[in-house]
């Protein structure tokens, strides 16, 4: 099978599936397939259950998570996108994943163990002061998948306190989230004016067929 | 001379007025040592060193300055290695990692209370009775072949299984109301062998059933301890499930009272919210079973679901606040004002 290359470095496609190279060899995360392919082992990035690569699927252009940046992931959950994510930083990466609720740790606690470059935090995203200490770092790259009203101001406060000088913020809007009774198209306006405000939008993508009702937006911060 | 002292995850650093670094006491290279050292304001290292800046001739310390802290977590990576903390950023990220996980540790232990336990006794109690109701189906379909007139004669689903238990086939029924049906019954003749598996299904229920009470009288005794007032006015029941749909005593001692009076209506509230007032916005949500509305006429049944869920909201605060049990006297004052508006023309 013919592996092709996409716009970032380190993620791949199989046979039309986005994949990235397994960091650690012979072990599954959430169940995906591995596909072995010249000696290197590829991991399946499920669609259906993580945005990213649901976004690349539907021609998303341009995704900046590249070999070793430092990211700051805003509601990790239980790491299924997160373990793409670190592979894709690899070893010398790092992931400040950002968690509110205590369940998801019980899968994300080994899988920080086992890979080493996942750092998780509980703590609430509304609040970056609680956790400015322990984010020792400026990071490269803010992601953001958390699934409240006020997603766009969280994303600015943290992106100010932990962001480098055009550095790079990718999030999920869910407008099922922000606004049930509005119209998607018209939340995504919205939201889209209130983003540029502070940052330069370089690509955006809806997700359908793989979640309804959002819209996946990769930023440069104008900082 | 002044000195900053800045606590991080690999140890205490000290710096001078310039904000130059003098001193550093390492962590020992412990995940769990490192994590309850955070947490303590003063650990050994910190005393340490004290004591030897104290001897180079630094007289006052500062503990909390957040340029110094700046200063020296821009650093950290830089640092670790200059004093041989790690050997490379890989073990310092790993160590990194490694501490986080400790902390999160820690803090998901303190995060969970005794009211998970209700939410998942009352969640375990709604799958039991999916459960109940599709064992006895079987059973009462099973059974039904041998002896199809009992269907209707028992009603209760455990007599129905506890029949089964004791007797076996219809023949030996001692009831005299079911021994007159069961002499001329439709139904097929059983072998030794389809009572065998009739009477297990049957153990199967009683057993169900059994849990069943089990858990209800532990969820009870939870409430008791998690919610006294809020389910002295709510009924277990019901106390159970507003506390499984809010999330917590903590989030439903948040709640305005309008929103627990709508608690698990959300589809309609939705509805209506959507419709821009083309459909009618709901009254009650899960208080609706509560029998002070139930045994209302209708056109009362709103404003007492307000009252409830007055009261109700005022009980979780109360619970969740100082636990002090005030139930009876706030049972007795809602009914007092449920007989006034029931007064009401």
């Amino acid at each position: 099978m013919p592996v092709e290359k996409t716009k970032s470095a380190k993620i791949f496609k199989i046979r039309g599936r986005v994949v990235t190279v397994n960091l650690i060899p012979g072990t599954k995360v959430y169940g995906e397939e591995l596909i072995k392919e010249k000696a290197v082992e590829y991991r399946v990035w499920d669609s259906w259950r993580s945005k990213p690569s649901a976004a690349i699927k539907n021609g998303l252009k341009n995704f900046p998570l590249q070999e070793n940046m430092i990211v700051l992931y805003l509601g990790i959950a239980n790491g299924t996108t997160a373990s793409h994510f670190s592979d894709v930083v690899g070893k010398n990466g790092l992931i400040y994943g950002v968690e509110i609720s205590g369940r998801p740790f019980r899968e994300l606690l080994p899988l920080a163990e086992k890979r080493g470059n996942i750092v998780p935090i509980l703590a609430n995203a509304r609040k970056p002061e609680d956790y400015e200490h322990t984010i020792i770092d400026k990071v490269d790259l803010v992601y953001q998948d958390v699934a409240t009203d006020d997603q766009i101001t969280v994303l600015i406060r943290n992106c100010e306190k932990f962001l480098k000088s055009g550095g790079y913020a990718v999030l999920a809007i869910k407008s099922q989230s922000i606004d049930v009774v509005k119209p998607p198209k018209q939340v995504y306006k919205e939201c889209l004016q209130e983003l540029e405000k502070y940052f330069e939008i370089l690509d955006k993508v809806e997700l359908d067929p793989y979640e309804k009702f959002h819209l996946f937006v990769v930023m440069k911060w104008k900082k | 001379m002044q000195a900053y002292l800045v606590k991080t995850f690999i140890g205490i650093f000290a710096l001078d007025e310039n904000r130059k670094v003098v001193s550093f006491r390492p962590f020992p290279k412990d995940g769990s040592d490192v994590a309850s050292r955070l947490d303590e304001k003063e650990p050994k290292e910190y005393k340490e060193i004290k004591i030897e800046l104290k001897q180079k001739g630094f007289k006052t310390f500062v503990d909390d300055d957040e340029k110094s802290k700046e200063l020296v977590n821009q650093n950290l990576r830089k640092y670790a290695i200059e004093y041989k903390f790690s050997k490379d950023v890989l073990e310092f990220n790993q160590f990194l990692s490694k501490v986080n996980q400790e902390v999160s540790k820690r803090k998901i232990k303190s995060q969970v209370s005794r009211d998970s336990l209700v939410i998942n006794t009352n969640n375990a109690i709604d799958e039991l009775d999916k459960s109940i109701n599709i064992f006895v189906e079987r059973m009462r379909e099973f059974y039904g072949l041998h002896f199809p007139e009992m269907d209707r004669l028992v009603s209760d689903h455990e007599k129905y299984a506890e029949i089964i238990k004791k007797y076996g086939t219809r023949e030996k029924i001692s009831d005299s109301e079911l021994k007159k049906f069961a002499e001329d019954s439709m139904g097929i003749e059983f072998t030794g062998e389809d009572v065998g598996i009739a009477s297990i299904l049957a153990d199967n229920v009683i057993e169900l059933y059994n849990l069943r009470k089990k858990l209800s009288d532990y969820l009870g005794n939870l409430l008791k301890e998690v919610a006294p007032n809020f389910s002295a006015l709510g009924g277990d029941l019901i106390a159970a499930k507003l506390i499984s749909r809010a999330g917590g005593m903590d989030r439903l001692s948040k709640m305005p009272s309008s929103t627990i009076q709508l608690l698990g209506s959300e589809k309609a509230l939705f509805r209506f919210l959507r419709s821009k007032g083309r459909s009618k916005s709901p009254k009650y949500g899960l208080i609706y079973n509560h029998p002070l509305i139930q045994n209302s006429p209708a056109d009362k049944q709103g404003k007492i679901a307000r009252l409830l869920a007055s009261k109700l909201s005022i009980a979780a605060r109360i619970d969740y606040y100082s636990g002090e049990y005030r139930g009876d006297e706030m049972k007795k004052e809602l009914h007092e004002k449920v007989k006034e508006i029931l007064k009401e023309k």
